[in-house]
């Protein structure tokens, strides 16, 4: 499982919850805090919803990172944060197994008024996924395939 | 013509106004709002953003406004005022003047070709005289109702108006309307006013072209202002360095206002912090004698406009004198340097106004009134809102100056003794 | 008023029944729902979107989408006339699925949801994209922000070709409240509550009502006696008969949720309890019988402090079914840590409350003592334990500083000194302070008044606090120094025999209250309210009100107006014997479930889903609307995803994900 090398603007899917990641997202809007726009959001009550499936599809598919950003501790449903930390452990080992760097799945927590650590999270998967597509491309240019 | 019945009769359509009313719709009750302005919204509707979050004032009064114009329990009489009240047993009866737009409001779509075709500009209010508008005219771009009015005192009698108007609803002989109303409760939520400039002769007077009435700021910061930009009235120059002067209408004995009107610390923080996000390289000065700070998350907003570079003076601005390049002279005398006297140079000045009474309930209803103009409760600490008078409550800035949340607070505690009453209208 | 009766079981069952009703109603909607019409309307917002976003392009690229039979732009979609473009749009062009490009949801989605109601379509047809916060405001670059917004866009008209009209989940309310905290606040809730018709329940956990207003001697700014305040709203609560109060009481834990709370509580030996009655003339209690003296709070605890506790007096639990909960926990003083301007060293420092109480019972007419020394001079520092700085106080017990401003002790201290002046004019009283932040009707005239009564002021800055030390042989016992801006930074010292801390208001620990239901708190420590401009009494549980300083710091007039409003809010949800949820819940589609029960052992809330037996033998799985909490860990374990959640299924997440790469991908036309 390769990212497409011609992607210059690697996205990145963000999955923020409705309580908290999603209302620091706007709180960074509201700041006028810029960061790069090859990242998109999606508002999830709680990310524990997605299946493993769901992760490997979204890679496969192209997205080139991943960052969960759940409530942490803070999750108003009770129960959802440790089946949710319990299934990313899982997936990062099986991107492994797939040859992909399991650093492109972040699970992190941020909360409603996060917003330095909400752009610290987009701003180092971003830096990531450049250096990881750069690289593809050089090794796409130099001829061998990874 | 027969009384109307409402539960309650809300004497303002302001953010209090619409939070009481929301409120006791939501519980069952039939409320009538009376606006004297052609639109409810109040002084927020024309803000730019708010303290201290930075949510944009439109976008959050617009709502409310929305919800109280839909809810099939309120009924909205704008460009009303209310005539008389009589007390009853169970409350009051009364007559609003319905005045008269010119312009038939049920048939009006605001599609605004009268507005395009009207000759007469004159300069709009909303925009703090800054900007003209027509004298046939929907108030603004999100006014609810979004209804025309015509301002006949500017009005010519062209007849352009009646002619492209698609609904034929342009009535030019239309009277004023009277409707006699019959209410269990009142809610007097009438806001306030600017504190005078004119009077202020030390600061110019309100004849200097740029010193600015802090509502004309926030129409110059707002996204949908006058001209889009922050440019100086006197010959649209971007100005290069601002200030604010604290205490312009508070705390000044010799204008008769020797209370704090509470908001302005915080408005002019915000103005400023706003300024430097649309003038990046502009100088920002507020000159003050205290930073009232006090609200949830107010301090640490003074802190963030700290370390965004505005300059917080402690100094007393004596005097304002207009410069030969229409610039502003100000005069000060720095406590914070050895009290020495200086005079710095600003291209443009806001004055911090303070929030002064609305003189209109005192003929109205005989509520206790203070010194300061604001109306008294006999139970300032405990019961707020409840006034001397039964079945009367007071909500928002008509108790005395105070910001949108503690306004919200008190406006939903209005509509909470409204309940306690228990009897339903 | 006979306690409201309160079956949880027979609730669950009728929530059953209705859970039944709607599961039928996606099927029954399928039909409905199977031709998609979108609309989609992006907005300018007035600039705050178009100066960066090319709204008309992303419009444009919107009518392409499958799916879409109409894409528009708007100056201000939340307009009256804005909203009314869909309105007409649903009227006219059978749109039946609507999409609004514009700022937060947080902001518009009721607005819009309204819309749809108004004109006859289900308001869960409706999505938003964010462009505003999420676009506009956060990227600069017109080209990668248009793309960016088109992406978003083609993702929302992906999941609302998806969505399935919905019903709120309607739970029983019960007609009661539970109010926590008798103090100022509470009281105020309580007999609000009351007064509109609602059972009210009070908890206090102290002994005595009356909060920490019990300790003052008289009120700024008219100087009305405390004990007036507290007799007015205490007799008015003790004599109510719909109030029940238990002093000595704390709550162990909260069980359920809005409409249907249940609260554990845990009363001492010593609490006492008055019952709801019948009416008010069966009410035992009179304010004869309870009354205290100043400063000694008021409550039934208080005279019955000396007695031993009588054998049959013994601690207890108790449970109470509310339909809403009013927090009313107040707040705690600042304890300043040992050494703070000499506090715990030095025996004349003391905090503002404490000089309250010594104040008041220095006897007219003679020098004022304290520990049997004259007293000729009083300081006041302002600002203890508020407006605090980094790398100059010490954090406190969570390891933060207070940076916020705690609103009452400027004008709280200027009274004090104002009192002190009057009482004994001999005595000098100094104030040292940052800011003068006398802000509130009435209270200028305080600083007035100090002024005329020779109060002097210094003037310190927060990042160079004042120095206190003993005064080793000096006149005065104790010695303060600052900068004084005053006098343009100069080294001022002054000898005092009191020296007066105004300390500030921290966060109260809201204990088991808090935990039990998880309650959300702001950077400052204090509860935190849903939007601090337009809703400062709700909070994110929903059911759960905050009156008073458990919020924020406020004086006694703003205590009892956010009671009142957190009574008005408590009462609009349950004067109509309902409340009603949003319908994000689960739902299983009984066709594709095979009864494997993956769902029932993930779940990890008790009771939200069982296991039911279908006439035909099969086993299939059940969801319990009213319980469930809608966070989708059955969704993802389900073999057949035969479960999904109502309004942000799986599948709609799926095609998001295509929209938004198919979108990343293309070479940009925009």
């Amino acid at each position: 499982m390769h990212p497409a090398p011609e992607q210059t603007e690697p996205p990145i899917l963000v999955l923020a919850t409705s309580s908290c990641a999603y209302i620091a997202a706007d709180a960074v809007g509201q700041a006028h805090l810029e960061h790069p726009a090859n990242t998109y959001v999606m508002r999830v009550p709680a990310p524990v919803v997605f299946p493993d499936s769901f992760y490997y599809d979204c890679f496969e598919k192209g997205f080139a990172g991943i960052i969960v950003m759940s409530c942490g501790h803070e999750c108003p449903y009770p129960g959802a944060f440790e089946r949710l930390t319990k299934r990313i452990d899982r997936v990062k080992m099986g991107l492994k197994e797939r040859g992909l760097d399991p650093a492109r799945l972040r699970l992190t927590a941020v909360c409603t008024v996060c917003t330095k650590a909400y752009l610290k999270e987009i701003n180092a998967m971003d830096a990531l996924v450049r250096a990881a597509a750069s690289a593809a491309a050089v090794t796409a240019d130099g001829g061998d395939a990874t | 013509m027969n009384a109307v019945h409402y539960d309650t009769l809300i004497i303002g359509g302001g953010i209090a106004g619409l939070q009481a009313a929301l409120d006791l719709a939501d519980q069952g009750r039939e409320v009538l709002i009376v606006e004297r302005q052609p639109s409810i919204g109040g002084a927020m509707i024309g803000l730019s953003k708010v303290f201290p979050t930075l949510d944009c004032s439109s976008c959050i009064t617009t709502p409310k406004m929305a919800a109280a114009a839909h809810h099939h329990r309120i009924t909205i009489f704008s460009y009303s005022e209310v005539e008389d009240l009589t007390p009853h047993e169970g409350g009051y009866t009364g007559t609003v003047r319905r005045k008269a737009r010119f312009v038939d409001e049920a048939a009006c779509i605001g599609c605004r070709q009268c507005e395009y075709a009207c000759p007469c500009e004159v300069p709009d209010e909303f925009e703090g005289g800054l900007g003209a508008r027509r004298a046939a005219y929907v108030p603004f771009g999100n006014a609810i109702p979004q209804v025309a009015l015509i301002d006949m005192a500017s009005c010519t009698l062209c007849g352009r108006c009646a002619q492209v108007c698609p609904k034929d609803c342009i009535v030019y002989d239309q009277q004023d309307e009277l409707v006699p109303v019959d209410v269990a409760h009142v809610i007097v939520a009438t806001g306030w006013q600017l504190t005078s400039a004119a009077s202020k002769a030390e600061y110019g007077g309100a004849a200097i072209a740029n010193v600015l009435s802090p509502l004309t700021m926030e129409r110059l910061l707002a996204p949908h202002g006058p001209y889009g930009h922050v440019v100086r009235p006197a010959d649209g120059k971007e100005p290069a360095s601002i200030a604010w002067v604290q205490c312009a209408g508070s705390r000044d004995k010799s204008l008769g206002v020797p209370y704090c009107s509470r908001v302005c610390c915080m408005y002019a923080i915000k103005q400023a912090m706003l300024t430097s996000g649309s003038l990046p390289f502009a100088d920002l000065t507020i000159y003050y004698m205290d930073i009232r700070a006090f609200g949830k998350g107010y301090e640490e907003f003074y802190r963030s406009a700290k370390a965004m570079g505005i300059e917080f003076v402690k100094a007393k601005v004596g005097r304002l004198e207009e410069a030969a390049d229409r610039s502003v002279d100000v005069h000060i005398e720095n406590i914070n340097d050895r009290g020495q006297s200086e005079v710095r140079n600003h291209d443009m000045v806001v004055l911090s106004l303070g929030m002064a009474a609305v003189p209109d309930t005192r003929e109205l209803l005989p509520l206790a009134i203070g010194d300061d103009g604001f109306i008294d409760v006999p139970h300032p600490k405990d019961a707020p809102c409840r006034t001397s008078l039964p079945h009367v409550c007071v909500a928002g800035t008509a108790s005395a100056p105070m910001d949108i949340v503690d306004a919200i607070a008190e406006a939903s505690a209005a509509a909470m003794e409204v309940c306690r009453e228990g009897d339903r209208g | 008023m006979a306690e409201p009766t309160h079956e949880p079981q027979a609730k669950a069952d009728e929530a059953q029944a209705e859970a039944d009703e709607t599961q039928a109603k996606p099927n029954e909607a399928q039909a409905e729902a199977d031709e998609p019409r979108v609309g989609v309307y992006v907005c300018y917002c007035g600039g705050n979107i178009s100066d960066v976003v090319d709204v008309e392009a992303v419009a444009a690229e919107a009518a392409k989408l499958p799916g879409v039979v109409t894409a528009k732009t708007n100056m201000f979609m939340c307009s009256d006339p804005g909203q009314q473009v869909i309105a007409d749009d649903i009227a006219e062009l059978g749109v039946n699925r609507v999409v609004v490009a514009s700022c937060a949801p947080s902001l518009h989605q009721t607005t819009f949801q309204g819309v749809l109601e108004r004109s006859g379509l289900n308001p869960y047809l409706y999505e938003n994209a964010n462009i505003r916060e999420q676009v506009s405001w956060t990227h600069h670059d017109r080209a990668e922000a248009t793309k960016k917004a088109s992406a978003l866009v083609s993702a929302a008209v992906a999941k609302a070709s998806r969505l399935e009209p919905l019903e709120p989940v309607e739970i029983p309310a019960a007609p009661a409240v539970a109010v926590v905290g008798g103090g100022v606040a509470g009281l105020r809730a309580a007999t609000d509550l009351a007064k509109a018709g609602l059972a009210v329940t009070l908890i206090e956990k102290e002994l005595t009502l009356g909060g920490t207003v019990a300790r003052l001697d008289n009120l700024f700014p008219y100087s009305e006696p405390a004990e007036d305040v507290l007799c007015r709203l205490c007799e008015e609560a003790l004599a109510d008969p719909r109030i029940t109060v238990h002093t000595g009481t704390v709550v162990e834990s909260v069980e359920g949720y809005v409409g249907a709370f249940t609260l554990h509580l845990e009363q001492q030996a010593r609490g006492r309890t008055v019952e709801a009655t019948p009416d008010a003339d069966s009410r035992e209690i009179t304010s004869l019988d309870w009354r205290c003296e100043a400063f000694r709070g008021y409550g039934p605890g208080e005279a019955f402090a000396d007695e031993p506790v009588a054998a049959d007096d013994a601690a207890r639990a108790l449970s109470v079914p509310v339909g809403a909960i009013v927090a009313a926990t107040g707040f705690d003083l600042y304890v300043p840590p040992e050494g703070e301007y000499g506090y715990g060293r030095l025996p004349q420092v003391i905090t503002l409350l404490d000089f309250i109480e010594w104040l008041s019972k220095q006897p007219e007419g003679s020098v004022p003592t304290f520990n049997g020394q004259p007293v000729r001079a009083v300081g006041f520092i302002h600002c203890v334990g508020s407006r605090q700085v980094e790398g100059v106080h010490e954090p406190g017990p969570n390891g933060r500083i207070n940076e916020h401003c705690s609103r009452v002790c400027c004008t709280a201290t200027l009274h004090c000194a104002c009192d002190l002046r009057d009482k004994f004019p001999d005595v000098v009283a100094y104030e040292f302070y940052q800011d003068i932040r006398a802000y509130g009707r009435g209270h200028e005239e305080h600083y007035d008044r100090a002024s005329l009564a020779n109060v002097i002021f210094l003037q310190y800055d927060g990042a160079q606090p004042p120095k206190v030390v003993a005064g080793e042989g000096d006149d005065h016992p104790v010695l303060v120094s600052c900068l004084d801006g005053l006098t343009w930074g100069e080294e001022v010292e002054v000898g005092v025999d009191l020296l007066v801390l105004a300390v500030g208001m921290v966060a109260a620990d809201v204990g088991n209250l808090a935990t039990s239901l998880k309650l959300p708190v702001s950077a400052d420590g204090f509860l935190q309210e849903v939007h601090p401009k337009l809703r400062p009494v709700e909070q994110a549980v929903n059911g759960v009100l905050l009156a008073g300083t458990c919020q924020a710091p406020k004086d006694v007039t703003e205590s009892c107006a956010s009671a009142s409003a957190a009574a008005a809010k408590a009462y609009g949800l349950l004067a109509s014997g309902e409340v009603k949820l949003d319908p994000y819940v689960a739902h299983v589609d009984p066709e594709l479930c095979e009864g494997h029960a993956a769902c029932v052992e993930e779940c990890p809330v008790d009771r939200a889903i069982a296991m039911e037996d279908y006439p035909d033998g099969s086993r299939k799985a059940m969801v319990n609307p009213a319980i469930c909490t809608g966070c989708g860990a059955c969704v993802a374990v389900c073999p057949t995803q035969a479960i999904d959640l109502s309004g942000w299924t799986l599948e709609a997440y799926e095609a998001m994900v295509d929209a938004l790469l198919l979108s990343h991908s293309e070479v940009s036309a925009l």
